[in-house]
């Protein structure tokens, strides 16, 4: 006799645990059959894990964590500036990444994005393709070959047929697209493109040459590269050189659910400090976990947690949290002593001996563990 | 109020201020043939008669 599926989502929905674990617990006794002495022993059993799983009250988690996340630090090799990541876009990994992703940098050194593609595009190649070539930003250079006439003073583009088809342009939109951008029309033969600028100087001709030059024709500004790649589940998934998470978004078949960027701060940007704070983790157990190193997650969940506790992506160290303390006694420990404590001085701070640093300087046993249990005399109950 | 499991914390703290009462001569509330104060300490606490508890606070007062 095994219980009914109601049951079972009814008994673990009142079971004290945490949404996740309630869920994951449902999805596997999903179509499976198990009696009710198995089931009472199932529930038993996780929550005894859970319960197990939990830190006392008191704990210093945050030393703890620190020591987790700094040890394996001291594993990863130090300069892998430049390794060579996903499909041959060069990606900065290890240390280095890990300080970025710590000091939350507004710019990594290498933005990088993970583009997945709705259903009705993610299987099919040629979609696919076609995405990838709206995505890519594409300047003249690739188009074709410029040349000057100096004793005409025009410039002379030609384009190359083939790449043209590639990325479905035709010549009349590469002109038009540069007298929207500059202002400057084209007479059009063929594959030729032949401008003037405006006053017919040497230096003008050349100005002009540099503008051309830097004109998007297609695509998104700031993503340099896009590789296709297929997944094992033979999905496409487009990795980009370069990051632009609002603009790619926007693009139709792009799977805003699961695309991402390893720019925290743009993640922010457009989806929120919740977003951040689970890229966050994301990256970080990534960056470890590729250097062969495993963390407990709930440590960089908790660095995860301060560095986003008030709404603001900060960083750890001098300008975020170490900086920002409510304590004189701690910021000066941390740095610039005098300085910390001489403008306390001058404006009559009140420090609270509340935190760890401030009761070690001061000499008073710190409020974590056993320090911060306070005893009180039990009433004697009757009869006793 | 409900009775909860002390932490870890809280057991070393008791067991602790309890030891340094038995060893200065406090009365010791069960029979035993230690000698030991943190022992004597310890057993009393299992069976529950020390007459100390903890104080939680969930905020701190100023």
């Amino acid at each position: 006799m095994s219980v009914d599926q109601e049951t079972i989502a009814e008994s673990i929905s009142a079971l004290p645990l945490p949404r996740k674990v309630m869920d994951n617990l449902t999805h596997e006794l999903k179509n499976v059959k198990v009696t009710k002495r198995q089931f009472d022993e199932i529930l038993k059993r996780t929550a005894a894990t859970y319960d197990y799983s939990r830190i006392e009250a008191g704990e210093a988690a945050g030393v703890v964590s620190a020591q987790s996340i700094g040890e394996p630090g001291t594993q990863m090799t130090m300069r892998t500036f430049h390794y060579a990541g996903v499909a041959e876009i060069n990606v900065t990994l290890g240390l280095p990444r890990l300080i970025e992703i710590v000091d939350a940098r507004k710019n990594p050194s290498t933005p990088m994005m993970t583009i997945f593609l709705e259903k009705d595009y993610a299987f099919d190649r040629d979609k696919a393709r076609e995405l990838a070539w709206k995505i890519e930003a594409t300047y003249i250079t690739v188009l074709g070959s410029m040349s000057t006439d100096i004793t005409e003073m025009k410039l002379i583009i030609e384009l190359n047929k083939k790449s043209l088809l590639q990325r479905n342009m035709t010549t009349k939109e590469v002109a038009d697209k540069i007298e929207e951008e500059l202002g400057v029309s084209s007479e059009i033969e063929e594959d030729v493109l032949i401008m003037r600028p405006e006053e017919s100087s040497y230096r003008q001709l050349l100005q002009l040459v540099k503008s051309v030059q830097s004109v998007i024709l297609k695509g998104i500004k700031g993503i340099k590269r896009v590789v296709i790649r297929k997944e094992e589940s033979g999905e496409y998934v487009l990795y980009t050189e370069g990051s632009a998470l609002k603009e790619v978004l926007a693009i139709d078949g792009v799977d805003a659910t699961r695309t991402r960027t390893n720019n925290i701060s743009e993640i922010f940007e457009v989806m929120g400090i919740e977003a951040a704070r689970a890229s966050l983790i994301h990256e970080a157990t990534e960056t470890l976990k590729e250097q062969g190193l495993t963390v407990d997650v709930r440590h960089i969940m908790l660095v995860a947690d301060i560095m986003t506790v008030d709404g603001d992506v900060k960083p750890i160290g001098r300008h975020g949290i170490s900086g920002e303390k409510a304590s004189v006694l701690a910021r000066a420990a941390f740095e610039v002593t005098v300085s910390h404590l001489l403008d306390s001085g001058l404006g009559g701070d009140v420090d609270e001996l509340r935190g760890v640093t401030e009761n070690v300087i001061v000499g008073q046993p710190i409020r974590l563990g056993t320090g911060n249990v306070k005893l009180i005399a039990k009433k004697p109950v009757k009869g006793e | 109020m409900i009775e909860t499991k002390f932490t870890r914390y809280e057991r070393a703290r008791i067991i602790g201020a309890r030891a340094l009462q038995i060893s200065m001569g406090a009365p010791v509330l069960i029979k035993v043939d230690r000698k030991e104060p943190i022992d004597i300490a310890m057993m009393e606490l299992e069976k529950g008669v020390i007459p100390i508890t903890v104080k939680r606070t969930l905020k701190e007062k100023n």
